[in-house]
């Protein structure tokens, strides 16, 4: 065996990501689609696949059938053979002792289970929501050579940024000596990324404990760190939480950079376009004569005709004569009409922009979405899957058209300006 | 219908000279073409797409890339209990002590496998063409007629029909008819069919034709086989096919064949065509989308995934892997995996097989020189000096070694070994 193989990985993937709003409408967070071709959990499976680890459990509670299907037998994360592996495990409710998972601690509380049958030295918790690349295998080496408990993956941010992380105060050997649960003024600037090695026999003996401690971060953390060695292991390196709108696409946009902080490929991070289930394969993406093309990132099986600048495209866009896409990220299969224009939007799997078409019009981005303005409120206008703009439309800034919406929800207005939103009826 | 009855057996064995330094470490079927996948995928989606699930690849010339590429089979969903692909390359036992003597031979030496699987129809496919083909419909055709052979032909203009087997079809049916008269590669044909080497035959009467054509010295299937069972009188069908069919057996077919996929409305389009390739051959699945840099310009052409453009490129057709530096040019090319073509590089009409860097301010191949002939071809593993030019219509070898290259150029038709 490896050395530092014997780690079990629990990944946890439940959340429901409620700030991307219509993007996590039918899909849980991890299975958001992100950087063309990938999904968020891609590049947690990937690192646990590049670090050595085989035997994997992804917690699923929230929508979790696109996130199941993606992940499939595990064999585009090499997690197939007699002893690797990746299991979905949901909350099983009616059993004793087993309910929805209540939070991080909870949910890897009702797996022991699991943990017990898959014996191990450490346990590697994560989360499937973020996009970085990490080398767990150091980190588990950091944590047995500081004999520690519990090792937390942590890193500097900015101090206007703290209070959305658990923060910790360490002493010079990085031991962990102070915690604070979402701080509203910070004394530090080190955040926890939500990755955790625990030593499996006191994981298990700490989850014995007190069933009313269902948070890693709020309950298990703050109490670990008055008795028994809690570790910081600092992280250097890219790393975006992508919950929210505005950083969701701010992270698509780090892509496309000739010294782009994020390289999928050259961190070995997987896709599986298997999962799609396609008859085919998609073919080589094609630039008819007269494109216009720059600044881009462009998946197999897109058609550009018109005009692609500072956007990516995941596989099967098309992008007829004479449209615009501009700083948009645009999911599989959408169709941009002619002479349509897609101006900082998120556009979900198979849409169609009619011919002529505006989405995202006007200077006025600071102008919040009126029913969501917590979560729109930089001028990205969202459009839902499969949903259909009229032809010659015209959609303002930070808007939200609603998932498998029809022409006729418009009822015949030709402007819907900023801020407006086709919600579910 | 769980047991298969057709049983395809494709000739994959071949290298063809005419293709040269593209097919010097693999088979010709195992030639990239359209951007990311292999001649191969062609006949095997076609196969997938009919329903015919049992399937032998007869193949003897530098197979790795071959096998390779084909993996389980589970890429065209050929894995299962019923369903399966099997590579037969060529063996010795105390009865042949021989290569495979030619495809009519390939396929006799196997006959123990043939029989062991007991088809209905045996269909013998070339596995080097491009095209979309239900091959369910020639073979219903074929039990129709119940013909001892059905071979598809395509009309050709009489000037090209006589590189090809030539027949003369009665028009008996619309799909078709007996066949008249059949010649391999004659001088002044006398129909206008061509054969594409898609046959099916009646498996006993195949058994019996191999066994007589062993008493021969030549075994192939245009030349010897059909030519036999027209002599006996056999049942010998032609099927006749009218859609898109693209050869890749000299460098121009292969690069005009290629430029068939371009275009608003191509005659090859490969999503529509349904095509499926092995994509865990050379881990393509795992290449990121492509890059285009703030100079990247794209004019009809195709890339896939994992490409990084900052350059021109014109007619063109990228592989996974390829970069085209700021200020590099790329026209009527087709640039295999990891190409790397380096700043004020130029390309005009270059077919450059896989990992081949081009240096800075390089010239390759001859802008307006577009008459056949005069494509230049690069093997693999080839690093093209800082501006050096390279003319037309020239060869350069696998893997040279960095001095070998002249410092006055090469000029147009030139071949550099």
């Amino acid at each position: 065996m490896r050395p530092g193989s014997d780690a079990l990985v629990l990944l946890l993937a439940g959340g429901i990501g409620s700030r991307l709003n219509i993007l996590v409408g039918h899909r849980a967070k991890p299975a958001v689609p992100f950087g063309g071709i990938y999904r968020i959990i891609d590049f947690s499976l990937s690192n646990v696949m590049n670090s050595g680890l085989t035997r994997v459990g992804v917690l699923t509670q929230y929508k979790p059938l696109s996130l199941m299907r993606h992940i499939g037998t595990g064999e585009a994360w090499d997690f197939t053979g007699r002893t690797r592996g990746v299991k979905i495990l949901p909350p099983r409710t009616g059993e004793k002792d087993s309910d929805w998972y209540q939070g991080t601690a909870d949910a890897i509380r009702q797996n022991i289970d699991f943990i017990q049958a898959n014996p191990s030295e450490q346990v590697l918790i994560l989360s499937g929501d973020h996009i970085y690349q990490m080398d767990f295998a150091a980190m588990l080496e950091y944590h047995r050579h500081k004999k520690a408990d519990i090792t937390i993956g942590m890193m500097v941010v900015p101090k206007s940024q703290i209070h959305q992380f658990g923060a910790g105060i360490v002493d010079k050997e990085n031991r962990i000596i102070d915690w604070e649960e979402k701080p509203e003024v910070p004394r530090t600037n080190l955040a926890s990324m939500g990755i955790y090695v625990f030593d499996t026999a006191y994981l298990l003996r700490t989850l014995g404990r007190d069933k009313r401690e269902i948070d890693f971060g709020m309950h298990i953390v703050p109490r670990a760190i008055e008795r028994d060695r809690v570790f910081a292991y600092p992280f250097y390196g890219y790393w975006r939480d992508v919950g929210t709108i505005q950083s969701y696409w701010e992270t698509n946009m780090d892509l496309i950079p000739d010294d782009s902080p994020i390289s999928p490929e050259e961190w070995g991070i997987r896709p599986n376009p298997e999962a799609e289930g396609r008859p085919m394969d998609r073919a080589p993406a094609r630039f008819i004569s007269g494109c216009d093309v720059r600044s881009s990132m462009i998946s197999a099986g897109s058609v550009i005709e018109g005009t692609v600048i500072n956007s990516v495209l995941s596989p099967g866009v098309h992008v007829r004569r004479d449209a615009v896409v501009r700083d948009s990220v645009i999911f599989e299969d959408s169709f941009i009409g002619r002479g349509a224009v897609v101006d900082l939007a998120i556009c979900d799997k198979r849409v169609r922009v009619g011919d002529g078409a505006i989405v995202g019009h006007g200077d006025d981005r600071d102008v919040p979405n009126h029913d969501f303005p917590g979560h729109l409120y930089t001028g990205i206008t969202l459009v839902g899957k499969e949903a259909m703009v009229p032809a010659g439309i015209r959609i303002g800034r930070n808007c939200i058209v609603r998932p498998g919406c029809r022409p006729d929800d418009f009822q015949g207005r030709d402007v819907l300006a900023t801020g407006e939103s086709i919600l579910e009826r | 219908m769980l047991k298969p009855s057709t049983l395809a057996m494709i000739l994959a064995g071949g290298r063809v000279d005419e293709l040269g330094v593209l097919t010097h470490y693999r088979p010709k079927s195992a030639v990239p073409f359209g951007g990311f996948a292999r001649v191969i995928d062609f006949p095997l989606t076609n196969l997938m797409l009919s329903g015919i699930e049992l399937i032998a690849i007869l193949s003897q010339y530098r197979s790795y890339s071959l096998i390779n590429h084909i993996g389980t089979g589970a890429a065209w969903d050929m894995i299962g209990r019923y369903r399966g692909i099997s590579i037969l390359p060529p063996f010795k036992d105390y009865e042949s002590p021989h290569w495979y003597r030619g495809s009519a031979d390939a396929v006799y030496q196997n006959l123990d496998f043939v029989r062991y699987h007991d088809p209905e129809e045996i269909l013998v496919l070339s596995g080097d063409h491009i095209y979309s083909m239900d091959y369910r419909k020639m073979i219903r055709y074929h039990n129709e007629q119940d013909a001892d052979l059905t071979a598809a032909f395509l009309e050709v203009a009489p000037e090209e029909a006589s590189r090809f087997g030539v027949a003369e079809i009665a028009d008996d049916f619309p799909e078709g008819g007996r066949l008249i008269s059949y010649e391999e590669k004659p001088r002044s044909p006398k129909g206008r069919w061509a054969s594409l080497t898609v046959l099916c035959f009646r498996p006993a009467v195949l058994y019996e034709m191999l066994r007589l054509n062993q008493e021969s010295d030549s075994y192939e299937f245009g030349r010897d086989i059909i030519p036999m069972m027209m002599e006996r009188r056999l049942n010998v069908h032609g099927y006749k096919f009218h859609g898109y069919w693209g050869y890749t057996r000299t460098v121009d077919e292969y690069w005009q064949t290629s430029m068939d996929l371009l275009g608003p409305d191509p005659r090859i389009d490969m999503e529509k065509w349904g095509l499926r390739t092995n994509l865990e051959h050379r881990n393509i699945r795992d290449c990121q989308p492509m890059k285009i840099g703030r100079h990247g310009v794209l004019d009809n052409s195709m890339a896939y995934n994992g490409c990084i453009v900052d350059g021109t490129v014109k007619n063109s057709i990228l592989f996974p892997g390829v970069r085209v530096e700021q200020g590099a040019e790329v026209v009527d090319s087709i640039l295999f995996f990891n190409n790397h073509v380096r700043r004020g590089a130029r390309l005009c009409r270059v077919v450059s097989d896989v990992n081949t860097h081009f240096g800075r301010d390089c010239r390759v191949g001859v802008p307006g020189v577009d008459t056949p002939g005069n494509v230049t071809v690069i093997g693999w593993n080839n690093q093209v000096p800082d501006s050096m030019v390279i003319g037309s219509g020239c060869t350069v070898y696998p893997r040279l070694s960095p001095d070998r290259w002249p410092e006055s150029g090469m000029v147009d038709q030139e071949v550099l070994k």
